[in-house]
């Protein structure tokens, strides 16, 4: 393993010094051509590597970018763009890979890693982007590292509980739940339908999230609002006393650990197989596309809390940062993170994936959208993931694999592991 | 056999004296095993000594996850890694998977092999059918598996339904997700192993019995020995050297097995069907030097078990 680093490394080093010298060359020749003539400019190549949204083949974020890649190819001829894409439920294992073996993307969209600023590896914000300030202030914190952000939201979302109207009434259900309690004797009475009643994904795609929505409703969290990990808090365990409760049950999907959001839970409730789910906005585009539930079919509530609804829910935004490369390099890369984040650009990817988008301009332009307008107003008054140095990097990878198995193992020892990992060594 | 070698090394040794005489050609001549063992030598010391080395001196290292190197770490990994609880439920289950899979592997390649070793009709047709499962990709086998396994629309749980089976054993559709509990994804990835497994064994096995001279089994015959008894004291017996190279590849293979289990369940639910393999991979995720320090654990426990393997199997008496 170590080995093949050595030689990626190597074979790094000698393109990277070959891109130097062309470099080099074009620089001295533009150089040249300032005296001359406005002649051509220097041949540089920017590599996108991007997280995938789509739920298949026919929706998948390459096509989108590749629409990017070409419109800025079309005004800068002399820059190739090449785009990658990464599923969700690979992302960190294929990025971490990649970026251990030193191969550097230049724009990276998707997960902040504050690890990559303390290892020198970003730019700062504010040399990448004419605006710096383009992004919502929303996230400033989280995508900053010793009040120097370093990463811009390209994509946000807000979460709350999705229900499928039509089986509550089956089901005869009044009202959306707004406490566990509740949620437990509705889920069960749609489980009796032969129903998915609560579908819970803690597989690895994003059990951080549906975690976190679970603890900030009996008042825990990753971590206190001074920033130190409480993963094994008092409050995290009650929430997960109660999801064991809810899947002994029978009442959710059979085994969360392996159930990822987009997937598996996305895709029941687009079927119509789920009572109830917490989601953001995207699920709406998931349902469409399905066609089996009208609008009118679904609804929105908050999300149930032990004892009421959680009144901060989760706000997420995915980043977009960009990594160290040559001076000749930069005023190009800058161009092109500004044309990749312009209204037209940032609206394309909310309408086609039925989520926010990162800057504020963008977002003040979809207040009054029928499916997104809600969420738009919600987004100023969540709570974020953590922004600790070791978050994206070392804490998360580990809550992805090993959080979904506190549902039906021994929970606290879970979080104790994960606790311990999040603040030993 | 050993006809065999003195007529392969015989052009070897110069029938006349060198041409070329006198202190040089001597130190040449010395020098000369360096030529031959030389490149075998640095392909071994390049390929498989270096990554070792390296593996070794980054379980010491104080290594960020994004690769970075911040100095000496002492035993830090290694403490750190003896006090994951889930250290030894994962190397219970290596161990489960390789009793199981290299011992039942063995039990069903000795009867395909003396089947096979059998003149019967259509016996070219089956020896290329058992190819299959090895020429295939280890991969794309496991995803084929995964797929049929899938709940709602897997063939084995279609083929289940429509028999009746799964309804027998009490599962609904929904809790057919075989691979999404840790019990059930570990018995059908040992059933995946020992499939792919096959192949390899029992080809080993029948060029073994196929090294067994004829005229010892005529003379067994001309004693009035019964088949089975020609089986147990003479096929057995001879068949020991095979057996011994079959079994020690396939404990050495199954314990590094990667492409079933991470292709099946990514070792999940957490790390509930990971073997110690797929666990040190689980563990680069969030740590580098912890996964080199598992590398190194996994490292010594397959030099152990070949080495008692080695030692109670007799090798150097019988198999060479």
């Amino acid at each position: 393993m170590k080995g093949k680093e050595e030689s990626m490394k190597k074979r790094i080093a000698t393109t990277v010094s070959l891109a130097m010298i062309t470099s080099v060359l074009g620089v001295s020749a533009s150089s040249f051509g300032a005296v001359t003539a406005k002649a051509s400019a220097p041949k540089v190549t920017i590599t996108v590597l991007g997280a995938d949204y789509g739920s298949g083949p026919s929706n998948t974020t390459s096509t989108y970018w590749q629409h990017i890649a070409q419109g800025f190819m079309k005004l800068y001829p002399n820059v190739t763009v090449k785009t990658s894409t990464i599923n969700w439920n690979d992302y960190n294992t294929k990025v971490t890979a990649q970026i251990q073996n030193k191969n550097y993307p230049d724009v990276l969209q998707g997960e902040f890693f504050p690890q990559y600023v303390s290892d020198g590896l970003l730019y700062p914000l504010s040399k990448v982007l004419s605006n710096p300030n383009a992004g919502s202030p929303v996230f400033k914190s989280s995508f900053s590292v010793k009040n120097v952000q370093y990463a811009m939201p390209f994509v946000t979302s807000a979460r709350t509980m999705f229900y499928n109207k039509k089986l509550f009434a089956q089901a005869k259900i009044s009202a959306p739940p707004t406490t566990w309690a509740q949620l437990l004797t509705d889920a069960k009475a749609i489980a009796k339908l032969g129903k998915i009643g609560y579908s819970l994904p803690l597989g690895p795609e994003e059990a951080q999230a549906e975690s976190y929505l679970w603890m900030l409703g009996s008042g825990g969290g990753w971590q206190n609002a001074k920033g130190q990990y409480t993963i094994n808090s008092k409050a995290n365990l009650k929430a997960f006393a109660f999801l064991k409760q809810l899947v002994a049950s029978g009442a959710t999907n059979p085994n969360p650990a392996t159930w990822n959001r987009t997937a598996d839970s996305a895709k029941a409730f687009a079927n119509g197989q789920v009572g109830m789910e917490f989601n953001g906005p995207f699920l709406t585009a998931t349902i469409a596309s399905a066609g089996v539930l009208k609008p009118s079919d679904y609804a929105t509530a908050a999300i149930p809390g032990a004892n009421g609804p959680v009144i901060k829910t989760l706000g997420v935004a995915d980043a977009i940062q960009v990594f160290k490369s040559s001076a000749a390099k930069l005023p190009w890369i800058k161009k092109f993170m500004d044309y990749a984040t312009n209204n037209a650009n940032q609206l394309a990817f909310a309408h086609e994936y039925a989520l926010l988008p990162g800057t504020v301009s963008a977002l003040n332009s979809l207040k009054n959208d029928p499916i997104l307008g809600s969420f738009v107003k919600a987004l100023p008054h969540t709570v974020l993931f953590p922004s600790s140095a070791n978050w994206t990097s070392t804490v998360l990878p580990a809550i992805k694999i090993q959080i979904g198995t506190a549902v039906t193992g021994n929970a606290s020892s879970v979080l104790n592991q994960l606790q311990t990992l999040a603040t030993g060594g | 056999m050993s006809n065999i070698e003195i007529s392969v090394t015989d052009p070897m040794v110069p029938p006349s004296p060198p041409v070329m005489s006198g202190p040089r050609r001597t130190i040449l001549r010395r020098l000369e095993p360096i030529y031959w063992l030389g490149p075998a030598f640095l392909l071994i010391a390049g390929v498989v000594i270096t990554p070792v080395f390296f593996m070794v001196w980054s379980s010491f290292r104080n290594i960020d996850s994004v690769g970075f190197d911040h100095g000496w770490a002492g035993f830090t990994s290694y403490h750190n890694l003896f006090a994951l609880p889930d250290l030894g439920p994962v190397m219970m289950r290596t161990i489960v998977w390789l009793v199981s899979v290299v011992g039942a592997t063995m039990l069903i390649s000795l009867p395909l092999a003396v089947l096979l070793n059998r003149q019967f009709p259509g016996r070219r047709a089956v020896r290329m059918a058992l190819v299959a499962p090895w020429a295939t990709s280890v991969f794309m086998t496991a995803i084929i598996f995964r797929w049929m396994l899938q709940p709602q629309s897997g063939l084995i749980n279609i083929v289940g339904h429509a028999l009746g089976l799964l309804h027998n054993i009490g599962l609904t559709s929904a809790q057919a997700d075989w691979l999404g509990r840790p019990g059930s994804a570990l018995v059908w990835m040992i059933i995946v192993a020992i499939f792919v497994s096959l192949p390899f064994t029992t080809y080993t096995l029948l060029a073994g019995m196929q090294a067994i001279p004829g005229d010892i089994y005529e003379a067994a015959k001309v004693d009035g020995a019964s088949a089975w008894r020609s089986f147990s004291a003479i096929t057995l017996p001879l068949l020991k050297p095979a057996a011994v190279v079959a079994l020690l590849i396939n404990l050495m293979n199954v314990f590094n097995s990667f492409p079933i289990i991470w292709e099946m369940t990514r070792g999940g639910p957490g790390d509930q069907t990971a073997t110690s393999t797929v666990f040190m991979y689980q563990l680069k995720a969030s740590s580098i030097p912890m996964a080199a320090a598992m590398s190194v654990l996994n490292f010594f426990v397959v030099a152990l078990i070949v080495i008692l393997f080695l030692r109670f199997s007799n090798w150097k008496e019988r198999a060479i």
